[in-house]
């Protein structure tokens, strides 16, 4: 037998050998004095085996919501599984909300069994229908954009050139503080490390064309392409996932005007303008940038101009540009695709997010791995 | 801390609110006593949202007090204003459940967050609050699988965690059917019988006739409240012809429409 006293809480715990157990509470049972008579009766009840358990509850002045759910767990059986249990001696108030909580006819009190988990082949087996159907999607996606853009370039007063316009300032003239900045810093840094490699063999002069052929052939377009996914794809897929979960896609449909013309056109027409201007852009930055540190290196103005002249053709230069008017199709429309996408939910407009960002980035490095096979083959 | 009056859960002093130089209301005076179920009621725009706010401590007004529960909420810091907070709970209009939380641990969070009590107690009480508003079998759904009305439920069965003596509702029949909006009335009352203090934004007229004790409605051009007593004798006897005629659903005669 065990009598506690702690915080107005007497707790009265008998054990007998045959399984007969009885408890009774005297004072205030509330929030605080539960923790502490949780404690004893789990040490004193959990030791024996109990067959028959009463409680006795007559003695109590106060008890809380946090003592009737104590009650409760005691009453269901929670800390005697195989004992019979019985409370008794509740005020009236409390024993009417304690017989409704323990109203045999619900369910609440007794949790579901739990979901049977797929096996490893069944994951497999989920995960290639959901590529499957997330190709198909991917498909028809294109597929409608593909039909959309002739109307807008064989009928332009259909288009909507005021929502190109507005996505080509945000996505093209507010992102040219950070091309500057980011291009800049790439030129200072490849002419530096460069510089330090080609003052071993004599051939500082050389960092000249180190930079032009990095900046034209590759840097130039993968960094803005990697920019615009985080700026623009990610604002892309928030924007139009916003307005779904809204609904106002759907407000869109009922006026009969079908989201791809409607909203994906136009950022792709501005994908497609933008792209190429900041590429050529930040080419022409990372230049001043190695400029700038061959000024540093000592060597003239007129000699660094014409060895730059000399390092790459004007087809370079093309290839360069063309292939970031692919990156920015790919930004424009990996964001708007994530954007549609987007499911209900407070945390989907952020996943539509991670999900265009991450994929543009993939998409891009893969297209450039692509481009560069191609033009190695063709020479 | 100054000690109210045994009967008085709420006491509004003087409040102002407003946003900058825009005042919304000024030097409001009210009383909310123990265990009544008080509404404040009045047009779109006249403040009523703003009010609740204030005193709730979302807002910090230009002026005036809110005692609740003998605490001066707006003076209060510390571990003072957190017991405070402690007194009443809350059910926002849209629900505000979180979304990436299950209905039964957005119900227990306030209890792991604030709680000793063993896990298994907590589980329990949180099941326990779910089962007496009718939500027992959604504990394991997702808040966007509920519809409005039993997101409002479960709201106040979260608002009911901690063992609040004053919850505060707002407008927690809008946007729902008839039938739902009376199951939400007839929850109200089941849990008023317990000994909540409620105070309820609305403008649900047969709502506010079915559960309100007392009404005060607030005026936007007034920036205050204009009526103040039982709903039926403001329905019937108000001295302010508008008043009587929000309460009975007349259209003001300045404002008729005609077809053309």
């Amino acid at each position: 037998m065990t009598i506690a006293t702690q915080n107005e809480l007497e707790t009265d715990v008998e054990v007998r050998p045959d399984g007969q157990a009885r408890v009774v509470l005297r004072g205030r049972l509330n929030s605080q004095t539960v923790v502490g008579c949780w404690g004893i009766l789990e040490k004193e009840l959990l030791e024996t085996k109990v067959a028959t358990l009463h409680v006795d509850v007559s003695g109590l002045g106060l008890c809380d919501a946090a003592g009737l759910i104590l009650l409760l767990y005691l009453n269901m059986g929670r800390m005697t599984p195989q004992a019979t249990v019985s409370v008794l001696g509740l005020k009236a108030d409390l024993e009417k909300i304690f017989r409704d909580l323990t109203s045999e006819d619900d369910e609440t009190f007794h949790p579901q069994p739990a979901i049977k988990r797929d096996s490893f082949v069944g994951k497999i087996g989920r995960k290639v229908r959901q590529m499957n159907r997330d190709f198909q999607g991917e498909m028809v996606f294109l597929g409608a954009i593909i039909a959309s853009l002739p109307l807008s370039i064989f009928h332009p007063k259909r288009s909507r050139w005021t929502e190109t316009r507005r996505i080509v300032e945000l996505a093209g003239a507010n992102a040219v503080p950070i091309i500057s900045l980011m291009s800049l810093l790439l030129g200072f840094i490849i002419a530096f490390e460069s510089a330090r490699r080609l003052a071993e063999f004599g051939a500082q002069l050389y960092v000249a064309n180190t930079i032009m052929v990095v900046m034209v052939r590759d840097m130039g377009p993968l960094m803005t392409a990697i920019l615009l996914a985080g700026r623009s794809g990610s604002s892309f897929a928030a924007e139009i996932g916003t307005m779904k979960v809204n609904e106002e896609l759907n407000a869109l449909k009922t006026f009969g005007l079908d989201p791809i013309p409607f909203l994906v056109v136009p950022r792709i027409l501005a994908g497609v303008f933008v792209t190429p201007l900041l590429t050529f852009y930040s080419i022409l930055m990372g230049v001043i940038g190695g400029v700038i540190v061959m000024l540093g290196l000592g060597f003239t103005l007129p000699l660094i101009l014409h060895q730059l002249a000399s390092s790459v053709h004007l087809n370079d230069l093309g290839a360069g540009i063309s292939k970031s008017a692919v990156f920015g199709v790919i930004v424009s429309a990996v964001g708007c695709w994530h954007g549609l996408r987007t499911q209900q939910g407070p945390s989907a407009v952020g996943l539509s997010t991670t999900r265009a960002v991450v994929t543009s980035l993939l998409l891009i490095i893969v297209a450039d791995a692509f481009f560069s096979a191609i033009s190695f083959l063709l020479k | 801390m100054m000690n109210a009056p045994d009967d008085i859960a709420i006491s509004v002093k003087d409040l102002t609110v407003g946003y900058g130089d825009n005042v919304i209301l000024q030097n409001v005076n009210f009383q909310v006593r123990r265990g009544e179920v008080f509404v404040i009621l009045g047009e779109s725009g006249s403040g009523k949202s703003t009010l609740l706010k204030a005193m709730i401590g979302l807002y910090p007004p230009l002026s005036g007090e809110v005692w609740i529960e003998g605490g001066n909420l707006v003076a209060a810091q510390g571990k003072e204003r957190l017991a405070l907070l402690r007194k009443f709970g809350v059910m926002y209009q849209s629900g505000a459940l979180f979304g990436s939380i299950t209905v039964l641990e957005n119900v227990r969070l306030p209890l792991d967050e604030f709680s000793d009590l063993p896990d298994p107690l907590k589980e329990l009480a949180a099941l326990a609050r779910l089962k007496l508003v009718g939500l027992g079998a959604a504990a394991d759904k997702m808040p966007a699988e509920l519809s409005g009305g039993m997101q409002k439920r479960a709201a106040i069965a979260r608002a009911m965690t901690l063992d609040p003596r004053i919850l505060f509702l707002d407008e927690p029949s809008a946007g729902l059917d008839p039938i739902t909006s009376a199951g939400i009335d007839l929850l109200i009352t089941s849990l008023h019988h317990f000994g909540f203090t409620f105070v309820i934004v609305s403008h649900e007229l047969p709502s506010i006739y079915s559960i309100a004790d007392r009404v005060v409605m607030l005026g936007s051009g007034a920036k205050g409240i204009i009526a103040e007593g039982k709903p039926a004798e403001l329905r019937d006897g108000a001295a302010d012809p508008w008043v009587r005629r929000f309460f009975n659903r007349q259209p003001d005669p300045g404002h008729s429409v005609k077809p053309s």
